[in-house]
């Protein structure tokens, strides 16, 4: 908590203020966080199948039986 | 009329573009949430050595309510097949040797997933839940996210909440969870058991627009699970501490019944104009759980347009972990020595290094009804060794493995 609390002071006080007229680059499609939803979620299965970690990227889901 | 759909689209970025990942992909997917959204998605997953294989089928469809509200669904089907580690054992001259289950599972997973967003001015409210069912393990679920935007719409605070309840049914020979076992009716007798498993997730997250170029994501999650947490289908071999070739015993795996994780995620995104709209995306995250297994990811994809709809990207990722308190390849002494014990590949140290290429196509010139249409393919492939190991500890190549990913997608706006 502190870290984000932290995190958002800095940011909010150093960030370059965007208007809305001039957020086109950020409006494309390669500029999304997870630009292909479908993939992200087949990679994340897969990697959650083979390895311990889990999380950081949220989201829900249930487990598996994955061998 | 293309004017105007570049200003929907930038009235719609924060919330869209800075929305949440996980559940909120498929909010994420709506970001265009005026259009209909069909997706289909095949996947190719085949393991070295004659291993697993699975195909993946997924459909998605997502759709516009009202002025406010998405509703996204999806469905993925995964035919299975192939061999999977079962234990570990040690060959006459001592060496741990990796023993597969034989070439004999064949399963199918179906699962079934939707989520409905609202999109206020300056938040977002999704509610989600869902079903996965094998033939030995159904999982439900179900999720909520929450979204604010602050600060001239230039950051955004995002909450999210997951829980899963579980159900194991392992076959006879397998049946010791601690549940209870399932009994034929007619007969009596065990056909298994019944164990059960719950899983909660907690996310915080912020995201913010750094400049008129750049997005950066900071996340954390919380990740606790309890109940039965073992593998049922892994064995672990107990060898005499004092003639350590002589097999003393043999269990099934055992792990703690619960499990504390957290991770921290960095994503950004750069976007580079001089380079005809590239965008770099750059995720590193880092985990830790009280098992004792520390991990960190690092992802890097490029996403190049090059004229005429098409897009090149390739991506690169690392991966690695250390091994749980309760891991060893194989055990000395008895069972009755150690409250936990697992040779699990998947809880030992190791790493992985993974390589992908993918290319897309959009099309915009088509016929009513279908306002775009856009074609992906790509490969990945994955090798995961204990040499790859951060600060290595190498136990040994016995359970090192590859396999590549192939898939393919089309997406359809109406």
């Amino acid at each position: 908590m502190k870290l984000i609390t932290l995190f958002l002071l800095i940011t909010l006080t150093a960030c370059t203020e965007v208007l809305p007229r001039q957020r086109g680059n950020l409006a494309l499609p390669q500029m999304a966080l997870t630009p292909d939803p479908l993939e992200f979620g087949l990679r994340q299965h897969t990697a959650f199948s083979k390895e311990a970690a889990n999380g950081g990227y949220g989201g829900g889901g249930g487990g598996c039986g994955c061998n | 009329m293309k004017k105007n759909k570049t200003s929907q689209a930038l009235a719609k970025l924060n919330l869209a573009a800075l929305a949440l990942t996980g559940v909120m992909q498929e909010a994420q997917a709506g970001r265009v949430e005026e259009s209909y959204n069909f997706d289909f998605q095949y996947g190719n997953y085949v393991e070295s050595s004659n291993r697993m294989k699975v195909d993946i089928f997924e459909t998605a469809v997502s759709a516009p309510i009202g002025k406010s509200m998405t509703f996204a669904a999806s469905a993925v089907r995964d035919v299975i097949s192939g061999a999977s580690p079962k234990y570990n054992r040690k060959d006459a001259k001592g060496n741990i040797v990796q023993t597969l289950s034989g070439a004999s599972i064949f399963e199918q997973r179906d699962g079934v997933n939707s989520n409905l967003t609202y999109f206020f001015d300056n938040a977002l409210l999704n509610f989600g839940g869902g079903f996965s069912q094998e033939q030995d393990y159904t999982s439900r679920f179900a999720n909520t996210n929450l979204s604010f935007d602050f600060n001239k719409k230039l950051t955004t605070l995002n909450l999210g909440a997951n829980v899963a309840f579980d159900v194991v049914e392992p076959s006879k020979a397998n049946a010791d969870c601690s549940k209870g076992v399932v009994t034929n009716e007619e007969t009596g007798e065990i056909r298994g058991a019944n164990c059960h498993k719950t899983s909660q997730q907690y996310l915080i997250g912020v995201s913010q627009i750094l400049d008129k170029d750049s997005l950066l994501q900071l996340n954390m999650t919380v990740n606790y699970s309890e109940g039965y947490l073992s593998d049922p289908y892994k064995q672990v071999y107990f060898y005499n501490a004092d003639n350590p070739l002589r097999l003393s015993d043999i269990q099934n795996d055992k792990r703690p019944r619960d499990k504390m994780q957290f991770a921290w995620l960095a994503q950004y995104v750069r976007h580079f104009e001089g380079l005809n709209n590239a965008a770099l995306h750059a995720d590193y995250r880092f985990s830790t759980d009280d098992w004792g297994i520390n991990s960190h990811t690092t992802e890097l994809s490029w996403h190049q347009p090059i004229g005429a709809g098409f897009q090149l990207i390739p991506r690169f990722r690392y991966y690695s972990q250390d091994s749980a308190d309760f891991y060893a390849p194989v055990f000395y002494g008895t069972h009755k020595d150690y409250s936990a014990y697992s040779g699990d590949y998947r809880l030992a140290g190791f790493g992985a290094l993974s390589g992908g290429f993918k290319i897309a196509k959009t099309f915009t010139e088509l016929n009513k009804p279908i306002e775009q249409m856009k074609l992906q393919a790509g490969v990945e492939y994955y090798d995961h060794s204990a040499a790859y190991q951060l600060g290595n500890t190498n136990v040994g190549s016995f359970a090192d493995f590859s396999y590549y990913l192939i898939n393919a997608s089309v997406n359809l706006k109406f």
